[in-house]
């Protein structure tokens, strides 16, 4: 998988989101399915529902939010987040 | 006129021919059978329950039909019919009213579609209601028998109906499902309590079914404010132990617990995600049923 390359909500999910404390509920609509999700987790897919991103701009985005430096560590932590959202037919890449 | 307006011949006879039009919460169930063992739960269970037989409308039309060929005689066995079909594998004769009971519930969960169901138990106790969803084994049943038994109203101990408009809790007050070493805990926890017969060697071990209070009875037609969602656990030797369970894991044990939430789409999660709100959430910790009374006696309704 290329760090650069981009990922956008799957154009067909319809996502709503419901958030307690740090933790929060996504339900998609074109799967019906329900994730619970941490608070990283939902910000990337927010970020991602408001423009495509790739994973470093997303850890580099990510990171002061949780006052924490997007270093390899993080981005390889954004990376597995992508993944899962990906094999959940939740993101997809971008046509570049 | 209830159910105990009519005398047992009666009540057979009824059952046996034109049927019994049972209402039973926002449903009326059109009851037919000749089993004799079903006529005499429906009259010790249902005693307090209004007849509908004016109205010429049932939601269900269930038939327990008896065996009609050999099998009258050797190993004897009871079909449920539902609306004319037969959705299930026959049982053995002796395991006819369980089969009712759960054949109900298998009507409202699987054809109502107007509610949010849950597999819960809800009880109210001053304007507040607890839902306690929780898989086969967690003691629901068991702590729901206790608590009505202990001034709590019964609004259902299988299924949790959630009002589409308004978001309340309707009541769909049955029988309560003991099963096992429930029924005796229950015999020594309230001697008054009325349980019908125990059948035994069923696919959920021996059952017995528990009468509701009559008062739960008459107030079937009272919706009930959700205030707490508690996921109780029966663990022998436990001490008591009621812990605050984080609202967005709440959410998705409730959605496990749910009969028809993806049918509902957007709209179920929405009315989860309203309820959820609605609600203080709990994992509560049991063994001991008078100390588990007392924690759910003290229980503050949230603010909101």
């Amino acid at each position: 998988m290329r760090l650069n390359q981009k990922w956008q909500v799957a154009a067909e999910n319809e996502l709503l989101y419901h958030s307690w404390d740090d933790e929060f509920v996504v339900y998609n609509g074109a799967t019906g399915d329900t994730h619970l999700l941490g608070l990283v987790a939902a910000q990337v897919l927010l970020k991602l529902q408001q423009a495509p991103a790739d994973t470093v701009s997303l850890a580099e985005w990510i990171a002061p939010l949780q006052q924490i430096e997007p270093d390899d560590e993080f981005v390889f932590f954004i990376e597995q987040i992508l993944t899962d959202f990906d094999s959940l037919g939740i993101i997809e890449h971008t046509q570049l | 006129m209830n159910v105990s307006a009519l005398t047992p011949p009666e009540l057979f006879s009824r059952l046996k021919e034109a049927g019994l039009f049972l209402q039973a919460g926002p449903f009326i169930t059109h009851m037919q059978t000749s089993i004799r063992s079903v006529a005499e739960g429906i009259g010790l269970l249902y005693a307090d329950y209004p007849l509908a037989e004016d109205t010429g409308f049932a939601d269900f039309h269930v038939h327990l039909i008896p065996p009609a060929n050999l099998r009258r005689w050797f190993r004897p066995q009871v079909l449920f019919s539902f609306d004319g079909r037969i959705p299930f594998k026959p049982l053995p004769l002796d395991q006819a009213f369980p089969m009712l009971e759960w054949g109900m519930n298998w009507c409202v969960s699987g054809h109502s579609h107007q509610y949010l169901i849950l597999h819960a138990a809800v009880m109210e106790k001053q304007g507040g209601a607890v839902i306690m969803p929780a898989p086969p084994g967690a003691g629901k049943s068991t702590l729901c028998a206790a608590l009505i038994n202990r001034g709590w109203r019964l609004l259902s101990d299988e299924l949790a109906l959630i009002n589409k408009a308004s978001g309340a809790l309707v009541p769909l007050c049955r029988p309560v499902s003991l099963k096992n070493e429930s029924i005796h805990v229950i015999r020594r926890f309230e001697p008054c309590a009325v349980l019908s017969r125990e059948v035994r060697d069923t696919m959920k071990g021996t059952v017995a079914h528990m009468k509701p209070p009559a008062g739960s009875v008459t107030q079937s037609h009272v919706s009930a404010r959700p205030a707490w969602i508690v996921f109780p656990k029966y663990q022998p030797g436990a001490v008591t132990r009621l812990e605050p369970q984080p609202k967005a894991r709440a959410f998705m044990r409730m959605v496990e617990s749910a009969f028809n939430y993806s049918q509902l789409g957007p709209q179920g999660f929405q009315m989860m995600e309203n309820l959820v709100d609605a609600c203080d959430c709990y994992e509560f910790t049991y063994s001991n049923l008078d100390e588990a009374v007392a924690v759910f006696a003290d229980l503050k309704l949230p603010v909101r």
